[in-house]
């Protein structure tokens, strides 16, 4: 009996030695914050790093955010004073001061936010959102700071800050050829996620600043290749019309100074007019040109990154016409690309519609002719490289 | 009145019947059933001997699972209680059963294991692992570089040397030619990641912090499947990526036409994307 049991008792005394000599619960000092009470089983993090946010933020709101909170709410919640909205819970409010509306994100918001964007973001985009993640390192285009406010492919005009709604709709998208993956997490923790972003402006910039102010996805006109209420329309159900006429477009506007140029100098010259017959241009006419001075800084230093070669990269948003479309007229913020197309329509533009359209199509026929066909990009190439 | 009496034989019927449905669905021929159990045929030079490996093990594997079934099912019917038969059953404990037991054990354990250990290691360690590359100076050195969740993979370029403006740096595409020996360098940037090419039958560990190598050599042209092997984190399902295999003229080109892209794109001042390292070999 003893001899059967001697081993058991043994092994249990080591058993509670161990229990008794491993740490216990780490404290909340040791945790950098104290931890929010419910976390769930997924929140975990490096030691140290706090994964709930103390205070709520005050953060800029979009004034159709709030019509469709006002539409959706329960009766009695929000209600007209004048030309503007009071809201009872006095979660979105009125500053007369800046004319601006406040939203008062509640810090279980951001909590929550906060701790999804640990477990999905922070490897690239930095436990901090600083964009220097552990898997940063090295990565060219460099992962977003979130604490510059400028968001590259919203397709919302680089003057204004981009609404939630065109956030989501870039993450759910992703951005083709590099590691943002297209995140399907559910669309409420992406929201949560995106107040936590956005309440990582610092003071009196991005979101906090109030003299910002938060734009619509830039306005859309139909595809004439497609839209129906113009069967007229010469382009209409012939795309390579528009391929050609964007081809002239895109020579035309000079996309070439800094995208590559598709044509000989011979024939660019032609388009050009009399005045440039005899111009010449250096090698790197058929290449993405690194602009320097629409560099984008991480920890200090400068990264440039080339303009895309439509036959070569990978377009980061631009799956169909109607993309290239909306990233070419609402430019790209914090990209050497300006706003081609115009914000509202009563504007006017810098390129007329249609030919943004034109260059749309012309890119995407670029696009789905010569990436990824090496023998058709080589023979493509060598004839607009040759004299 | 149904022809099968027995209800859980019914049951066990439609539930065979569901499986059998469920392997042929929606195929149009013999042989689409059978390539949808099996893997692509092989686009390596040693792709087809991983093959002939499965075959043996699985042929091996099923012959002893059918002895030991048969072992399993012959004595539980033959001595089960029936009208008439009383069920019989033994502990085994008699020396003749003793002697039976001894003798299967020693072939088993001892000539059996004996064979796996001095014939099977040594094919395997001769066969297929660290099989030696191909000795040939004409070989495509690429560094992977796994990172939550992406590969980034570093070619040449047409200079040859790793570490240079011209390298060739890409994002979960990976170009290499046909008929040439491609060797891996194989680390990670934060989380253990596994680079899986099935249909070159290559697969190697990322592990942070330590440099793999691995080697293939395409022979067929085409687009193929990279996969992550480790479960490294919430997108593991995302992080794949597509491996060109170009005829070797048409990849001249393409090498020349990337190194002169990714040249105009060198940016000197930012020492911090050139991560290559002294290649392993």
């Amino acid at each position: 009996m003893t001899r059967t049991l001697l081993p058991s008792v043994a092994a249990l005394a080591l058993l509670a030695a161990a229990g008794l000599l491993a740490p216990g619960d780490v404290t909340d000092e040791g945790r950098g914050a104290a931890p929010a009470p419910d976390l769930p089983p997924h929140a975990r993090a490096p030691y140290g790093v706090p994964l709930s946010v103390a205070e709520g933020a005050r953060l800029l709101a979009w004034d159709k955010d709030i019509e469709r909170a006002a539409a959706a709410a329960e009766p009695g919640r929000f209600r007209k004073d004048g030309d503007t909205w009071v809201d009872a819970r006095g979660e979105y409010a009125w500053d007369a001061e800046e004319e601006v509306y406040w939203q008062d994100v509640p810090a279980s918001t951001l909590t929550r936010g906060r701790q999804d964007f640990v477990q999905f973001c922070s490897s690239c985009h930095g436990l901090q959102g600083d964009g220097y993640g552990r898997s940063a390192r090295g990565l060219r285009p460099p992962p977003r700071s979130f604490l510059r406010s400028t968001f590259k492919f919203t397709k919302v005009p680089g003057a204004f800050l981009p609404n939630d709604d065109a956030l989501l709709r870039l993450v759910q998208h992703g951005l083709d050829g590099t590691p943002m993956l297209p995140w399907a997490v559910s669309e409420q923790r992406l929201r949560d996620i995106l107040q936590y972003v956005k309440s990582l402006s610092p003071e009196d910039s991005g979101w906090r600043d109030p003299t910002n102010e938060i734009g619509d996805v830039i306005y859309t006109p139909p595809d004439p290749v497609t839209d129906e209420s113009h069967p007229k329309h010469p382009w209409y159900r012939q795309p390579e019309k528009a391929v050609a006429a964007g081809a002239e477009a895109y020579h035309k506007y000079q996309c070439w100074s800094c995208h590559p140029a598709y044509m000989t100098q011979k024939q660019l010259n032609a388009l050009r007019g009399p005045s440039f017959a005899d111009t010449a241009y250096d090698a790197s006419l058929t290449y993405g040109k690194l602009k320097k001075d629409s560099s984008y800084e991480v920890l200090g230093y400068h990264v440039a990154i080339p303009a895309p070669d439509f036959t070569w990269h990978v377009l980061r948003y631009g799956r169909d016409a109607r993309e290239v479309f909306q990233t070419i007229a609402a430019g790209i913020d914090g990209a050497g690309m300006p706003t081609w197309g115009r914000t509202d329509p009563d504007a006017k533009g810098s390129v007329p519609d249609e030919e943004i359209w034109a260059i749309a199509h012309y890119v995407r026929h670029l696009v789905a002719t010569y990436q990824d066909q090496p023998a058709e990009r080589a023979a493509f190439m060598a004839g607009v490289r040759s004299k | 009145m149904s022809p099968i009496r027995s209800r859980r034989a019914r049951t066990a019927l439609a539930t065979l019947a569901a499986l059998a449905a469920l392997a042929l669905a929606p195929a149009t021929s013999a042989q689409q059933v059978v390539d949808r159990w099996r893997p692509n045929p092989p686009a390596s030079s040693y792709g087809q001997r991983f093959d002939d490996l499965f075959l043996l093990i699985t042929v091996l594997i099923g012959v002893s699972f059918a002895i030991v079934l048969v072992l399993l099912i012959v004595p539980v019917v033959r001595d089960r209680a029936r009208p008439g038969h009383k069920a019989s059953f033994d502990h085994g404990s008699s020396l003749h059963d003793k002697r039976f037991t001894a003798v299967v054990s020693v072939t088993v354990f001892i000539v059996l294991d004996a064979w796996v250990l001095v014939v099977a290691m040594k094919d395997l360690r001769e066969g297929y692992w660290n099989m030696p590359r191909p000795d040939t100076p004409d070989v495509l050195r690429v560094e992977v570089l796994a990172q939550q969740w992406s590969w980034n993979f570093r070619t040449p370029g047409s200079d040859g040397e790793l570490g240079t403006p011209d390298d060739v740096l890409s994002i979960n595409q990976l170009t290499v030619p046909q008929d040439r020996p491609v060797a891996l360098n194989v680390t990670s940037k934060d989380v253990i990641h596994s680079l899986f090419v099935p249909d070159m039958r290559v697969k190697r560990d990322a592990n942070p912090g330590a440099i793999n190598v691995a080697w293939f050599q395409p022979i067929k042209a085409g687009d193929f499947q990279i996969l992550c092997a480790e479960l490294c984190g919430y997108a593991h399902y995302q992080m794949h990526g597509k491996l060109h295999v170009l005829p070797a003229a048409q990849y001249d080109a393409w090498e020349q036409e990337a190194s002169a892209i990714a040249l105009a794109e060198h940016d000197p001042n930012d020492a911090e994307a050139r991560w290559a390292w002294d290649f392993k070999e």
